[in-house]
């Protein structure tokens, strides 16, 4: 009787919240949910003309074919390593430069600082491409620059090192300005009280940097970490396919690209498809582990 | 403000601001060259001369990508798409990401909800499925087909849940106090202190919907209908030296892909330049939480 | 009181935006029902009746009106002149067409063209396929594969006029062969042989270090490292080099082909060996030879250190700049970049050459590899297969000199919003390059103010325009633009004409293999290709020894190439049009 009618009122209180999903639930079921039908395309010899319905099934013959092309295994690596370090500074720099930048006191400085570190934000990679190229030439800027203290030039997009250097030092300054956004309003929502407490107790800053602006932003943090891991198989296609060339495939050939070229010969779908369902499930794994580790080590739920 | 500062804070100052500004140069620089391309003749800007300051100064390729009536009606498409797309958006980021921020306890069916939308952000159907399911609600080659396939942003949605997460407990009990339900929690008192991360999430949706242009090109059955970047786009491929064959050669004399190519980014990225610096003063300002508390 | 309104206002927004859409669900569910069932009914009924009635008038028009649906790949306008405000929908042609023809041209959607592709596969998955189209090869394929094409028999014989079969057959045959089956024309084109290659320098360069044009690889190789070394353009620093790639080694522009080919090479292209059968070009023993030369002409700083990290429009932007001198590609050049590199230095001259020989006898062999150009099809559902035909016949009649030619008073063209990009099905005579160098330098030696161009002239239009800037040039040597119109197209001794002395002299090796890709190369042909562009790479940049070459060809063998070639030579023996 008595949970019963908790219960009720409960499901009472409840029933505005319910009432806000519904919209959001139409939307992702229609548009998300709708095309994950496609998924079946994986295991079909997938043609157009005849779509997912008549097209013969294949079972698992599409990945065997994708993870038996001779070079699948160091493509997979040379995307996990692209990825995993782009996304380890991508974070880490935007993080840095919002502590840094919320030290400074002049508004305009800020803002200043702020609006040109979001400008490369902009830029297309089909446009950089050609800039980076030039700037790392052998006759470039960056070449001038250490042959006048006397080093030898490097063709830096030709040598496999530091062309995977280069792909990930420009992918995390392209980006750095949105991440670095969220990170401020992550610092800029911290309650203001908390910090004039902490210098009534003669905190300096960098305790105050420590204590409050940290500890108050690890939601977010820990949120971008996970919510990044879920890409931790795209390594930026678009990027890679504009600035990599023959003398570093080795390093830089990347699931993305590795698909795009056999699409080239002929549209393949299937293929495609099939890796699209591997990295999602990668994901998934992911970013369910890390979801659970957050939740097991700090007791916060990630979303 | 300028009394007494203890050493360290000075020594840090000190490389502060030079090390930003160095960052700054470093985001401008890459920029100021590409408006300097855009602004060069075709010979200048082919021959990879032009460095910071445009040679053979011309308004060509902007003259060319604005000059046509599709420019005027594509941007109107644009302004469009982007203020009924941020307004529905951000509507359904509010409308989710408030019953989502409760906790399990507050919300028994909060877990399950959360994982129907996160799946989303990892498991997709690819294009083909996509196409069909817009064909098959019939918003094909409307406005709808560039704002209801991603109306709501999970990505977003997520982060918006996180910032609602940071507001302090008490506001909400006070308001319940006063008999407020959770329309008007989140309407009066979740929305009015989330200002900063409203203006991150405000930001990145117009950016978002200003600068696709693929849905555009593949949503939409003519070029009478696309968004001002989808018909940039076209202009800047249509003349794509690719695309020489045998059959279509023309002898494009001042125009070269490089000029309107880059021109394209500064015509697209303006707006957004404009809009900017008015969501600048959320995410400095700052909210004082503590003076609305009991 | 205020929670309710905003709710309200809330709730009353999404119902909007939902019943928005929904409504257009419904229009656009009815809409497609009313156009797809009717069509398919009586699609086969009505060109049953017309297939046994003979011939017929080639631009008959309707007497009724016909609706026809088309898709798009959509470019802007590439004359400068077009008329302002023109769409795809009141184009010239369509309104004529309707005048003509009394025939509706209807486009489903239009793309543009980059995008073509993706938007017609998403078309076609969704089931939309329109009545006309004009695809290429792989694509055919597919759709005979599926059973959607109609039968074009009766009708291109029956309506297809003099002047279109004179441009279809232009080639003896070959591509309607090519495109029957089972005795049935699934398809209508026109086939080519392909871009011939020739070499690019810079005459001006050559005369100030006194070299004469280099006739042999060993004095294309003298040429190349005094470009290097004995600074040609006598600007008094070293900033030079010798002959321009990128990192597309067989690309479509500043690539090694031409290379290649000048060692009887062919890498990508399938040759007959002594024995009459198919092999791949990439791993023969001439591919080896070429590679070493290359090699060493990295070293020597002939090539650029950094060719293999930059695309063609990179590579592009050394000629327009006066750093490189020797181009192997094509005889489009002079439109582009050439001309960029004329208004870039106003010293600079530009001569094509055949490709340099080997043993000093005949110019290197150029690879011609014939093609089928885009095919007429149509949909097995479309109501007037032969109005396709009729179509082209239209666009060959609106291509005669009385429309196509600037200064007759019935011209139709962009200026009058006539955009030929347009319409399809458009056809070209294959030969129409040469015939049109021919006439225009015919007129520019005689000295003549006007081409007089006979009614079946194919390419009047462009006759008239390379005409017109030939005239611009010799008035103003300095307008560049209209030298890359005269010196690609027109000159005698220009791109297309030193291209056409190539074919006529027979300086060119076969391309075999036309057929659709087979299942190995479908399967492996990626990989393949890979490691092909991979291993050619290093060894030219010395960072692997060239007898890497032989590892590759091994692999290559191993790893499907074998498989292929198998392919390859089962395709050849059943299918290969022999003359």
């Amino acid at each position: 009787m008595n949970t019963r009618t908790t219960n009720k009122r409960r499901l009472r209180a409840e029933l505005p919240l319910h009432l806000m999903l519904v919209p959001g639930i139409i939307v992702t079921l229609i548009y998300a949910y709708g095309p994950m039908l496609g998924i079946v395309m994986a295991f079909q010899k997938f043609k157009p003309l005849l779509g997912f319905f008549k097209s013969e099934w294949v079972g698992f013959k599409n990945f065997e074919y994708v993870f038996n092309l001779p070079d699948f295994t160091q493509v997979l690596w040379n995307t996990f390593f692209i990825s995993i370090m782009k996304i380890a500074f991508g974070l880490l720099i935007p993080l840095i430069l919002a502590l840094l930048l919320n030290e400074i006191t002049k508004n305009w400085f800020k803002r200043l600082i702020q609006t040109s570190i979001f400008l490369p934000f902009f830029l297309s990679w089909a446009v950089l491409g050609g800039v980076l190229i030039e700037i790392f030439s052998l006759k470039g800027p960056v070449n001038g620059l250490i042959s006048a203290v006397g080093v030898e030039p490097i063709m830096f997009m030709g040598i496999n090192e530091w062309f995977v250097s280069i792909i990930i030092g420009s992918d995390v300054w392209k980006g750095m300005g949105y991440n670095m956004i969220i990170f401020l309003a992550a610092i800029v929502s911290i309650n203001a009280n908390l910090y004039e407490a902490a210098e009534v107790d003669g905190a300096g800053k960098w305790k105050q940097m420590v204590h409050i602006t940290l500890p108050g932003m690890a939601p977010i943090i820990i949120l971008m970490c996970t919510l990044s891991l879920g890409g931790v198989l795209n390594a930026g296609f678009e990027q890679i396919l504009i600035l990599y060339n023959p003398a570093v495939y080795e390093s830089a050939d990347v699931i993305d690209t590795f698909v795009y070229r056999l699409g080239l010969f002929d549209q393949q779908y299937a293929p495609a498809a099939a890796v699209g369902l591997f990295k999602s499930v990668i994901s998934v794994a992911l970013v369910s582990l890390s979801y659970y580790l957050a939740y097991r080590l700090t007791n916060y739920r990630i979303f | 403000m300028s009394y007494k500062l203890p050493l360290g804070r000075k020594i840090f100052i000190a490389i502060n601001i030079p090390l930003l500004i160095g960052i700054m140069l470093l985001s401008i620089v890459p920029f100021v060259h590409l408006l300097a391309v855009s602004l060069s003749s075709n010979a200048a800007a082919s021959s990879g001369q032009v460095k910071l300051w445009p040679i053979g100064f011309t308004l060509d390729a902007y003259q060319f990508l604005g000059q046509k009536a599709e420019f005027i009606k594509s941007l109107g498409i644009s302004v469009q798409r982007v203020f009924l797309g941020t307004i529905i958006n951000m509507l359904l980021v509010f409308l989710t990401a408030y019953p989502l921020s409760k906790t399990n306890e507050q919300f028994r069916f909060r877990t399950g909800y959360v994982w129907f939308f996160a799946v989303t952000m990892f498991f997709g159907g690819g294009l083909i499925p996509t196409y069909m399911i817009v064909k098959e609600t019939g918003i094909m080659n409307t406005i709808w087909a560039l704002i209801l396939p991603g109306a709501l942003n999970v990505w977003n949605m997520v982060m918006m849940l996180n910032f609602f997460r940071g507001i302090p407990r008490e506001l909400e009990e006070a308001s319940k106090i006063d008999g407020a339900g959770h329309w008007s929690i989140l309407w009066r008192v979740y929305l009015p202190v989330s200002l900063p991360s409203i203006a991150t999430i405000g930001l990145f949706t117009i950016v978002g919907h200003w600068n696709s242009w693929f849905d555009g090109m593949i949503y939409m059955n003519s070029p009478a209908n696309y968004p001002l970047q989808t018909y940039l786009a076209t202009l800047v491929t249509a003349i794509n030296v690719k695309s020489i064959t045998i059959d279509d050669l023309s002898a494009l004399q001042n125009l070269s892909e490089k000029t309107l190519r880059t021109a394209q980014i500064f015509l697209g990225a303006l707006p957004i330049m404009l809009v900017y610096p008015f969501l600048q003063k959320y995410f400095v300002k700052g909210i004082t939480v503590g003076s609305v508390k009991e | 009181m205020r929670r309710t309104t905003a709710s309200l206002i809330v709730m009353i927004m999404l119902i909007v935006a939902l019943a928005a859409c929904s409504g257009n669900d419904n229009a656009g569910g009815n809409n497609s029902k009313q156009g797809n069932d009717p069509s398919a009914n009586k699609g086969s009924n009505v060109s049953g009746n017309q297939s046994d009635s003979g011939p017929q008038d080639p631009l008959g028009k309707y007497e009724e009106p016909i609706t026809v649906t088309q898709v798009l790949a959509y470019r802007a306008p590439e004359e400068g002149d077009a008329l302002k405000g023109v769409t795809p929908e009141t184009n010239g042609y369509l309104k004529d067409l309707k005048e003509m023809l009394n025939i509706d041209l209807k486009y489903e959607w239009s793309v543009p063209a980059d995008q073509f592709e993706q938007k017609f596969s998403l078309a076609i998955a969704s089931g939309d396929l329109p009545d006309i189209m004009q695809i290429d090869y792989n694509t055919y394929e597919k759709f005979k594969e599926q059973d959607v094409l109609a039968d074009l028999t009766d009708a291109y014989k029956n309506y297809a006029s003099p002047l279109l079969k004179k441009t279809i057959e232009a080639d003896n045959g070959f591509a309607l062969k090519s495109l029957t089956t089972d005795g049935k024309l699934l398809g209508v084109a026109t086939s080519g042989e392909g871009v011939v290659q020739i070499v690019w320098i810079r005459s001006d360069w050559l005369a100030n270090l006194k070299l004469q044009p280099p006739t042999t690889i060993d004095e294309l190789e003298k040429v190349a490292e005094a470009f290097v070394k004995n600074d040609p353009d006598q600007n008094g620093s070293d900033d030079t080099y010798g002959i321009v790639f990128n990192k597309n080694l067989l690309g479509w522009g500043f690539d090694a082909r031409g290379a290649f080919y000048s060692h009887g090479a062919y890498p990508g292209a399938w040759i007959k060996d002594a024995d009459g059968k198919l092999v791949a070009g990439e791993v023969q023993p001439e591919t080896k030879t070429a590679l070493a030369r290359m090699q060493s002409w990295y070293k020597n700083g002939i090539l650029d250190k950094e060719f293999a990290l930059r695309d063609e429009n990179k590579a592009s932007e050394d000629i327009v700049a006066s750093k490189v001198g020797i181009a192997f590609g094509e005889w489009w050049y002079p439109n582009w970049p050439l001309n960029l590199n004329k208004d870039n230095d106003p010293k600079a001259e530009w001569i094509p050459l055949m490709l340099p020989s080997l043993d000093g006898s005949a110019p290197g062999k150029t690879l011609i590899s014939r093609t089928v150009s885009s095919i007429l099809v149509v949909n097995k559902k479309a109501k007037h297969p032969e109005a396709a035909i009729k179509m082209a016949n239209f666009y060959l009649e609106l291509s005669k000199p009385k429309y196509a030619v600037k200064e007759s008073p019935d011209f139709k063209g962009a200026k009058n919003g006539y955009i030929y990009l347009w319409f399809q099905p458009r056809f070209y005579y294959p030969k129409m390059f040469d015939e049109v160098m021919a006439k225009v330098s015919d007129a520019i030696d005689a000295k003549q103010d006007q081409l007089d161009l006979p009614d079946d002239f194919p390419g009047a239009g462009e006759a008239q325009s390379v005409f017109t800037n030939a005239k611009k040039f010799f008035e103003n040597p300095k307008d560049n633009a209209a030298w890359g119109m005269w010196y690609s197209r027109g000159a005698r001794d220009g791109g297309v004409g030193l291209s056409k002395k190539v074919v006529d002299e027979k300086h060119t090796v076969y391309n075999e293999y036309y057929g659709p890709p087979t299942p190995t190369m479908l399967e492996k042909g990626a990989s393949l290709n890979k490691l092909m562009i991979e291993t050619f790479t290093k060894i030219i940049m010395g960072s692997a020894p060239i007898t890497d070459f032989d590892k590759f060809a091994d692999s290559w063998k191993k790893l499907g190439g074998n498989d292929i070639t198998d392919e390859v030579n089962a395709w050849y023996a059943e299918n290969a049009v022999k003359e």
